[in-house]
């Protein structure tokens, strides 16, 4: 048995010991054949999951870093050893991963201390904008939100520039055209320059209850259309107990945002023209708009109360039938310990949008698309006292072994490189199960085919935190007239911020 | 010679007054205070004067620098639409949230204020509620507020008191009572301990002579509880009346400030100015306008209220 064998093996009876589908004896005897030795059945990864799963153990066992990363990573860092490294990243799965389970591996071979604050993202803009007004080299890495990427393209270093610039320091096969160009294009560019790598990519895909489309007789819907009739046919025969749809339309929130874009890029409008006037007033952003507030109808009462959190949960304690969202909700879903619905719920493309604006159509370098992404990249900063050292770190961090490791122990986040996707290791786990990476196929197709990314501007983050979301929420709490009345007035808003 | 001794008594006085541990322990207040003046320099007094020169700067992103506005931030504030209503909405909401907190604090208090068997017990328990962190009661009232799987919700729904479909924290006309629901039940305890401690405080006499005089219980408490009780109430409203008037974690955890701005309050606003929009001399202009009208309301309180320290 090779290598990538006995490690599919492994991650495949891993998972069916923790299922519950095979006894401890006999996921012993197996693991025992592996070659997996009783010492390493003691204590597992996770802080809770250690003692209680030993099976956990053994999938790390089979989940270490590449000895030959591992290693480059050991000579490349020797100049640099006792260097202390600073990153501030918002609380995403690459990042926890990296903080809770794999960042030991690193210090171990580099002999640098990396440390790591896991901030809510306003407090990660707020330590950048300060970093960057002091030049004080706080942080010697950025995590920039895709929002983000017109605000700090001056700060941080082009990945493709230090390649070229320090070739001594590039690792080998890091491949940087391994990125998915869709998730180049859409988070971490701006005019040209790259904005450091794709570092994580949450994404709208839909997810849908397949118990009740089988019981409804529906398929996965088509259309946009098609989807409003079918989450208003489930509304209307399992109603109150089962809505057809969700959503994550708090008023004033950025979540708010996010389902407005994927609903007016998918009628065929954008936020903005090709002028970078405020378009979501047009004829296509009264349609969807007209599409939302039917939508609307067919979900639960409460989502004008909710972000993702609640959206999320509306899915996995079975009270939503489907909903077009992030798809790294997808494997909590499936993880029995926190979800009613684990098995039942399957992953597509989003529906086919009524029509689609061209990236020329619009302003400030939107991509109109269903598959709304909320991705980051991470970047090394100009004022960085130690920026050789943060570029080793980048690179470990950001490439195919530490992406496999991160999407694996990781929870089954979505991997900016196109080879992750076909990592053995991740195809291994996509199973029913925590963790599980059976939607991460769709994920790649969404990014590839239906991505929507915001624009790029440094207002933006006024306009989809507050302009855009506040009165978006005034209208669904009926405080204008109609929906033209609503977007009218975000329309003179939102033109007002941007002009200054 | 008259004089020598009385000389020599004030050197002994002296002598003894000062010893030798005069050069480590001094009796000059100025060593003792220094550390408290310190601290509150570093961080009282630096910030203030630094929000004061912020306000008259802001951030330029372009620059990556604070530059110089002279006054456009606080002209600016006086025609910010949503400034006024964020005011509007914090003085709705310290009002309102206020009025209940005394008047139910103060009834809770009159009902403990006895020696029974248990009593003791509740006092403790009142002190809960004021060691959870207010983010995390605002998750709670989220929770118990949330239409589809709410107590709060589900309960008023069973009464017929809210329709099934009416998400309390979404709707304009709710939203606010959802917010002040969750600082009242954190807070009125401790309005309650105030309100204890200074009834347990009061004499007995005036009340026996009431007795004897026949007055009834409401006369017993307009004319002698709430007059004894007066500088007691004063100062707990005066220290939770600018707390309310900071109000944040709630509105933040629980609407946003929404649905559209009906809960947004100053608090939040300057926030959002200064930390999601990077508008730092904007953010600061809004706080220290904050902190104008908690002084001039405060000190006007404490002048009528003649409350003396």
């Amino acid at each position: 048995m090779n290598d990538r064998t006995r490690k599919e093996y492994l991650a495949g009876i891993v998972g069916r010991y923790v299922r519950g589908e095979i006894g401890r004896r006999s996921f012993l005897r197996t693991a025992g054949r592996l070659g997996l030795g009783a010492g390493a059945l003691g204590l597992a990864g996770r802080p809770l999951g250690r003692a209680l799963f030993p099976a956990a153990r053994a999938a790390e066992e089979a989940l270490q870093p590449s000895a030959e990363v591992l290693k480059w990573v050991a000579d490349a860092s020797k100049p640099f050893a006792g260097t202390t490294l600073r990153l501030a990243t918002e609380s995403t799965p690459p990042s926890n991963a990296i903080n809770s389970q794999l960042k030991p591996f690193f210090e171990k071979a580099s002999g640098m201390t990396v440390e790591i604050e896991v901030l809510p993202l306003e407090q990660v803009l707020q330590k950048l904008t300060l970093d960057v007004a002091s030049n004080l080299g706080t942080y010697d890495l950025y995590y920039i939100d895709q929002s983000w990427a017109a605000s700090f393209y001056r700060d941080v270093f082009d990945p493709r520039e230090q390649i070229q610039a320090k070739p001594d320091l590039a690792m080998p096969n890091y491949d940087i055209d391994d990125f998915l160009p869709a998730l180049v294009d859409g988070i971490c560019k701006y005019e040209d320059r790259w904005v450091g790598v794709p570092y994580d990519i949450p994404i709208f895909i839909m997810m849908y209850r397949k118990d009740i489309y089988d019981k409804m007789g529906f398929k996965p819907p088509a259309t946009l259309d098609e989807y409003y009739t079918q989450a208003k046919a489930i509304t209307d025969e399992m109603g109150p107990s089962m809505y057809g749809a969700t959503g994550q339309m708090k008023s004033g929130h950025y979540s708010l945002e996010c389902d407005w874009t994927a609903w007016l890029w998918g009628h065929g409008g954008s936020i903005f023209n090709a002028d970078r006037k405020f378009t979501g007033n047009d004829e296509q952003g009264l349609a969807a708009m007209d599409y939302w507030s039917k939508l609307w109808k067919t979900m639960p009462p409460g989502v004008t109360g909710w972000t993702w959190d609640g959206e999320g949960q509306s899915i996995a304690q079975g009270v939503a039938a489907t909903m077009m969202s992030w798809g790294e909700f997808f494997p909590s879903f499936d993880d029995p310990d926190a979800s009613k619905v684990s098995g039942l719920v399957e992953p597509v493309r989003c529906p086919k949008p009524t029509a689609l604006r061209t990236v020329e159509q619009t302003g400030f370098g939107e991509i109109p698309g269903v598959g709304h992404q909320g991705g980051s990249s991470l970047a090394v900063s100009q004022y960085s006292k130690n920026p050789d050292a943060a570029w080793i770190f980048m690179q470990w961090a950001t490439c195919a072994d530490t992406q496999a490791l991160i999407t694996t122990l990781g929870g089954g986040t979505g991997p900016t490189r196109s080879s992750v996707y076909d990592d053995p290791r991740v195809k291994a786990n996509a199973r029913v199960g925590a963790g599980t990476t059976r939607h991460l196929d769709v994920v790649r197709a969404t990014i590839e085919h239906d991505m929507g990314s915001e624009p790029d501007l440094p207002q933006w983050a006024e306009l989809s935190n507050d302009t855009i979301p506040v009165q978006l929420g005034r209208y669904f709490a009926g405080e204008y007239g109609s929906a033209k009345e609503a977007l009218d007035d975000i329309a003179e808003k939102a033109d007002a911020v941007v002009n200054g | 010679m008259s004089g020598a001794p009385a000389v020599a008594g004030r050197q002994d006085e002296g002598a003894f007054a000062r010893p030798a541990r005069g050069r480590a322990v001094s009796d000059h207040p100025l060593p003792w205070l220094l550390p408290l003046v310190l601290i509150l320099l570093a961080f009282t007094v630096y910030p203030l004067f630094y929000n004061i020169y912020l306000s008259f700067h802001e951030y330029a992103p372009f620059k990556r620098a604070l530059v110089w506005v002279g006054t456009e931030n606080w002209t600016r504030l006086f025609a910010d639409g949503r400034l006024w209503d964020s005011l509007g909405v914090t003085l709705v909401y310290f009002v309102v949230a206020l009025a209940i907190e005394v008047a139910l604090g103060m009834a809770i208090a009159l009902l403990l204020d006895a020696d029974e068997p248990g009593f003791g017990f509740l006092r403790g328990v009142l002190t809960l509620t004021l060691v959870i962190p207010p983010a995390i009661t605002g998750m709670m009232f989220l929770l118990m507020e949330d239409p589809q799987f709410g107590i709060l919700s589900y309960v008023l729904k069973l009464f017929g008191l809210l329709d099934s479909t009416t998400p309390i924290l979404a709707t304009p006309s709710l939203a606010l009572a959802g917010v002040v629901l969750a600082d009242v039940w954190q807070w009125t305890p401790f309005m309650v301990l105030i309100f204890l401690a200074g009834l347990r405080a009061l004499p007995v006499e005036p009340y026996e002579a009431a007795m004897i005089d026949g007055a009834s219980p409401l006369q017993t408490f307009t004319r002698l509880t709430l007059p004894m009780m007066g500088k007691v109430i004063a100062v707990a409203v005066l220290i939770r009346g600018i707390d309310l008037f900071r109000v944040f974690d709630y509105v933040y955890v629980m609407t946003s400030g929404g649905p559209g701005t009906a809960t947004y309050s100053l608090s939040l606003y300057a926030w959002q100015q200064t930390f999601s929009f990077v508008k730092w001399g904007y953010g600061a202009t809004i706080s220290l306008f904050s902190l104008v009208i908690v002084l001039v309301v405060a000190n006007l309180f404490i002048y009528l209220a003649k409350v003396r320290w």
